[in-house]
C-alpha cells in the first residue's frame, strides 16, 4: 500500500510559457482544427483577446514533479483511470503559467485482483499575480515496483 | 467569420451536441500527441516496447481521446466558457479506431447573472463500445443582448433559473426528470463498471461543484447527485 505520509508533497511552481506554435501542435495532434486555435484574428473576432489553447492543452505543461519521489516508491506501472480539470479562464498565447504538482490523496480501492493502490495528483496553474488559472486532477492506478526489483 | 454563438436561453435539458466522428486514429497521430504533449511514454510510441510489456500494438494516451471529447464541447459551446471537463478512461483505443464523440445536456441552472449547462459526455469506438465517459459545466451568456450589456459594461441580465432536475421531482422514474429519455442505451453499455466508480467519483464532482458555482444553494448539489445516480441506471 502507498505510504500516506505522501498526501500533501508537493513539487515547487515550475514557469511554462504558452506558445503559439505549442498550441498548434497540440491542436493538429488531436485533429482538431478550430480556427481560434490557429487564427489571432478570428480568435478575436470570437471574443477572445488572442489565441485559446484547447481544454485540454495543461496535459501539456511540466513541472518540477516527479512522481516516483512524490508517491516515495518505484513505480512499475501507472494507469490513467480519471482527469479532471477546472478552469478558471481560458489560457491564452502567451501566458506564462506556474504549475505546481502536489499528491492530494492516496487510498485502496478494491479491484478485479485484489486492492490497487491510488493516487490523486492534483496540479495548479498560477499566472505571475499568483492568480488561479486552472486545476486539474490524475487519478492514476499505481503498481509499485517491488524493492530491488 | 466567427460562427453563431450559443446562448443560455436556447438551450434545453436533452439537447444532444451534434456528434463528432475523428478520423482514425494511427501511429503517426500518436507521435505527434506524444510531441505535443511531451509524453513520451513508450507504450503510446513504441511498437517494439508495446508488445514487450504484453500489449497487442500501442495505444493511443487517454489524454489524446479527452482532446478529442474536448473538441466536441468546444465545437458545439462557441461563446461559452469552459468550467469544469472530467472524464473516467474505460476502454483502450487502439491504432485503426474511430472515435465518436457525443454529448447530452443533463441540466441547466443560473443565479446572479450567470448562467450554465452541464453536459453528459461520452466517446465510443466503431463498434460502439464505451471507452470514455464524463462531463461538463459551461458557463454562457443568458442572451445576446446578455452579452451586449456585458461586453459594454453593463449589468447581466439576471433571471433566476433553478437547476432543471430539481424542478420536476420524480423519484419513481428518474429518467423522466432529465427530460427526453434517450439517455438510456448508452448509459447502460457500461453499468458493469459502475460500482468501482463511486469511491473517487462522488467526492470529487462535490469538491468541484463546490469551487466552481459558489453561489448554488447547497440543497442543489445534494439534490442533484441522487438524480444524477438514478440516471445511470
Amino acid at each position: 500500500m502507498l505510504d500516506k505520509n505522501a498526501i500533501g508533497r508537493a513539487s515547487p511552481p515550475t514557469l511554462n510559457e504558452v506558445e503559439k506554435g505549442a498550441i498548434r501542435r497540440f491542436a493538429e495532434a488531436i485533429g482538431d482544427y478550430n480556427p481560434i486555435y490557429y487564427d489571432e484574428e478570428y480568435a478575436r473576432a470570437s471574443g477572445y483577446p488572442t489565441i485559446v489553447a484547447p481544454p485540454t492543452f495543461p496535459a501539456s505543461f511540466h513541472s518540477a514533479a516527479d512522481l516516483r519521489e512524490l508517491l516515495g516508491v518505484g513505480i512499475k506501472s501507472l494507469l490513467h483511470a480519471e482527469q479532471g480539470f477546472d478552469y478558471e479562464r481560458p489560457i491564452f498565447a502567451g501566458d506564462r503559467i506556474y504549475v505546481s504538482t502536489r499528491v492530494s490523496d492516496v487510498f485502496e480501492r478494491p479491484g478485479m485482483s485484489g486492492k490497487m493502490d491510488i493516487a490523486v495528483i492534483e496540479d495548479e496553474g498560477r499566472d505571475e499575480e499568483g492568480n488561479l488559472v486552472f486545476r486539474a486532477r490524475r487519478t492514476l492506478v499505481v503498481r509499485a515496483a517491488k524493492e530491488n526489483a | 467569420m466567427p460562427a453563431r454563438k450559443l446562448y443560455f436561453e436556447s438551450i434545453r435539458v436533452g439537447d444532444e451536441l451534434p456528434a463528432l466522428a475523428k478520423a482514425p486514429v494511427d501511429r503517426v497521430q500518436l507521435s505527434r500527441y506524444a510531441g505535443a504533449s511531451g509524453d513520451y511514454n513508450p507504450v503510446h510510441v513504441d511498437e517494439l516496447y508495446a508488445k514487450s510489456v504484453g500489449m497487442p500494438s500501442v495505444y493511443a494516451p487517454g489524454m489524446l481521446v479527452m482532446g478529442m471529447l474536448g473538441q466536441l464541447i468546444s465545437d458545439w459551446a462557441r461563446g461559452g466558457q469552459l468550467r469544469r471537463y472530467n472524464v473516467r478512461f474505460i476502454k483502450m483505443v487502439w491504432p485503426g479506431d474511430t472515435v465518436v464523440c457525443k454529448g447530452r445536456v443533463s441540466d441547466r441552472h443560473g443565479s446572479g447573472g450567470r448562467y450554465f449547462v452541464e453536459i453528459d459526455l461520452w466517446a465510443e469506438n466503431q463498434k460502439g463500445e464505451l471507452v470514455m465517459k464524463g462531463g461538463s459545466q459551461i458557463q454562457l451568456f443568458y442572451s445576446l443582448e446578455d452579452e451586449n450589456r456585458q461586453r459594454s459594461g453593463q449589468s447581466p441580465i439576471v433571471v433566476e433559473v433553478p437547476r432543471e432536475s430539481l424542478v420536476v421531482p420524480a423519484p419513481a422514474a428518474p429518467e423522466a426528470t432529465s427530460a427526453q429519455a434517450p439517455a438510456a442505451p448508452e448509459r447502460d453499455r457500461d453499468e458493469d463498471d459502475e460500482d468501482d466508480d463511486e469511491e473517487t467519483g462522488e467526492p470529487r464532482s462535490g469538491a468541484s461543484s463546490k469551487k466552481t458555482a459558489p453561489r448554488e444553494k447547497p440543497a442543489a448539489k445534494t439534490a442533484s447527485l441522487p438524480a444524477a445516480k438514478k440516471a445511470r441506471k
